[in-house]
């Protein structure tokens, strides 16, 4: 059967068109009629889907976040025992972060905007959040018991990782993976555990 | 004779006080010159970038404070693991009594934070610095993970705790038990060896 392609709906294309021109001119400066304007509709179009310019960033936000999650997520239960499922998530989450336009303009540019969603309080929520994209493949690995502290632990990597100065770094699969040899699975089970494969 | 190193702290510790009393946003030079009794010309000689230049120094001086405080309540500590339990909880509530911060995270966290983390390395550089001697000694006594560096051990430990104290995430750090779990299981596992991470 040929496959059924449908045309993105225009709630879609409104948040793809955000993600464009954040990632060109900042949080700041993009204004609601640069995104209707790339996105081919008008102003008032705009609007019913989008009350305000904080509503339409926290849909682009989220859409984004969730999207980074599932890729996360399928990494992981592609992958046979703990060390390749923590190393590929790691390294999808170290490629989708260093490839997310928006918010590498946002940390090279304006990271007081950013700054207060990843720090303090808004890095406990940044944890929680990104928690959530480790837990179902640690959860084929470890015991139910020590898989939020494991999830908590690999979002936390990710976190560290996540200041402008270290971008460069985690843009290297190599440096990943010795990161993740290293310093992440050593954290996540104590040494008896670390050469489980999946509990079925 | 007030030499520069003096007129230096006083105009900080001056600055302190007015981000204290009316926030970032309303510190002027002019209040700053005014609560540490000295000229405008002397304050911009301290600090020739002028105001983004007294903020930033500000805020690494009273971080450079607060990490002085941790230093001195966790002089004693016999061993690296023990320092590290006893640094966690020190600075978790140091960090949750702090007023000033506090406030700031609340009123001005744009403000704030860029000043931390993203326009100045010093804290981390601080931390590690601080924790490089004790992992040395560790490393004499036989106590690191083999292939482990001093240097390698110092910065994914300062960060890692950098990270702890700011979100601490599902950790409880005001519970003694909670904490020694995190550091011995999780934290130093991939710094120290079994042995090191078991002694009490």
């Amino acid at each position: 059967m040929a496959a059924v392609t449908t045309a993105p709906s225009t709630e879609q294309r409104l948040l793809e068109a955000t993600l464009a021109c954040l990632a060109r001119h900042g949080i700041a400066k993009t204004t609601l009629d640069d995104v209707a304007r790339k996105a081919g509709v008008a102003r008032a179009t705009l609007y019913r889907y989008f009350p305000g310019k904080q509503a339409l960033l926290a849909a682009a936000v989220a859409t984004e976040a969730a999207r980074m999650v599932a890729a996360i997520d399928a990494a992981g239960a592609a992958a046979e025992d703990l060390e390749d499922a923590v190393v590929a998530m790691m390294r999808t989450a170290a490629h989708e972060l260093s490839h997310q336009a928006a918010l590498q303009f946002a940390l090279a540019h304006e990271p007081e905007q950013v700054l207060p969603y990843l720090a303090f309080s808004g890095g406990d929520a940044f944890l929680a959040a990104a928690s959530g994209a480790f837990a179902p493949t640690l959860a084929r690995f470890l015991p139910a018991e020590r898989v939020p502290r494991a999830a908590e632990w690999c979002a936390r990597m990710v976190l560290t990782v996540l200041e402008p100065s270290e971008q460069a770094l985690i843009a290297d699969d190599a440096v990943v993976r010795d990161m993740v040899r290293e310093f992440v699975i050593p954290g996540l089970v104590p040494e008896s555990l670390r050469t489980v494969h999946s509990k079925g | 004779m007030a030499n520069e190193a003096t007129t230096r702290e006083r105009i900080l510790e001056a600055c302190y006080a007015c981000i204290a009393r009316h926030g970032f946003a309303r510190t002027t030079v002019e209040d700053v010159a005014r609560e540490a009794g000295l000229s405008r010309a002397t304050l911009y000689r301290a600090f020739p970038g002028g105001r983004d230049d007294l903020l930033r120094e500000t805020v690494v001086w009273e971080m450079g404070r607060f990490f002085g405080r941790l230093a001195e309540a966790v002089a004693g500590a016999p061993d690296f693991a023990t320092l590290v339990e006893e640094g966690l909880r020190y600075a978790r509530a140091a960090i949750l009594e702090h007023e000033v911060l506090q406030t700031v995270l609340v009123t001005e966290p744009e403000m704030l934070l860029p000043l931390m983390t993203v326009q100045t390395e010093r804290p981390l550089r601080f931390v590690v610095g601080y924790l490089e001697p004790f992992l040395e000694r560790e490393q004499r006594a036989g106590r690191l993970r083999p292939g482990v560096e001093v240097a390698d051990a110092a910065e994914y430990t300062g960060r890692l705790l950098l990270s702890l104290i700011g979100s601490p995430g599902r950790w409880d750090l005001t519970d003694p038990s909670e904490v020694r779990l995190l550091v011995r299981e999780q934290l130093l596992a991939p710094v120290l060896t079994p042995e090191a991470l078991a002694a009490t």
